[in-house]
């Protein structure tokens, strides 16, 4: 499994330039992280879903959440009622996926996120 | 308003659970979107909801097939938080109508990083009776 030659100080360089993306876009990270480990360290699919899902069992957008609850930007009460919902669907979700085919459901998805990102980007910018 | 709040969640839970990604991905946006939040507010919530592990009961089932590695794991988790750090003091001083127009920009990249993943031959499950 572990790959033991696998460069430490490679992985710290890279994690911290995607992680200071996850915190500039306020995000948890392990979207990104699966392709970096997949892309740039080479490592198998299933091994890169579960380490990224190890990485982030400890809190590791705290920094990055203590600057904007500095910055007064945080919503409690929606972000606690948010929460249950999150984690419950998430087991209805990885059970789900076992019944229907992974390839369609992540071009659905990638061409909603597509459009919605294109949408984003020229409301903002382009009146 | 709090009911329509906790069925966000629950569908942005099934995504994340179909897809196999964090959820800030999606919850950015919803909250922006579905709940009218501001840019800033809407990733400051982000985060701080996914404070606590929400991935842990995907994360036992990865880890019984020994598809974890810890060493790695733990230098991702180091690069992450003080990564974050730098990032979001970098965001919080852009005006919050960039960084909704960022956001959409980086959904575009991530939605093409997204797509080939789903095209490598992969065996898919058929429901069984």
């Amino acid at each position: 499994m572990a790959d033991p030659r696998a460069p430490l100080w490679g992985v710290f360089a890279v994690t911290t330039g995607v992680g200071a993306l996850a915190g500039f876009f306020g995000i948890g990270g392990g979207a990104l992280l699966v392709p970096v480990l997949v892309l740039v360290f080479s490592f198998e699919q299933h091994l890169a879903q579960g380490t990224s899902l190890f990485a982030l069992v400890p809190p590791v957008g705290l920094l990055a959440f203590l600057n904007y609850w500095h910055a007064g930007e945080v919503d409690w009460k929606v972000g606690l009622l948010l929460m249950p919902g999150v984690f419950l669907g998430g087991i209805l979700g990885s059970r789900w996926a076992q019944w229907l085919s992974a390839r369609h459901m992540r071009h659905v998805f990638a061409a909603l996120l597509f459009i919605l990102g294109a949408w984003q980007a020229l409301s903002s910018w382009v009146h | 308003m709090w009911v329509g709040v906790i069925l966000l969640g629950l569908g942005v839970g099934i995504l994340v659970g179909l897809m196999g990604i964090g959820g800030g991905v999606v919850l950015v946006p919803a909250l922006v979107h579905l709940v009218g939040m501001d840019q800033h507010l809407a990733q400051g919530t982000t985060l701080f909801l996914l404070l606590p592990p929400l991935g842990l009961g995907a994360l036992i089932v990865y880890w019984k097939k020994g598809n974890v590695d810890l060493r790695a794991g733990l230098t991702c988790a180091a690069g992450f938080l003080f990564g974050g750090y730098f990032g979001s003091l970098v965001a919080l001083r852009v005006s919050s109508n960039d960084l909704h127009g960022m956001f959409g920009v980086f959904l575009m990249f991530f939605a093409l990083l997204l797509w080939p993943k789903g095209r490598q031959p992969q065996a898919t499950r058929k429901a069984n009776g």
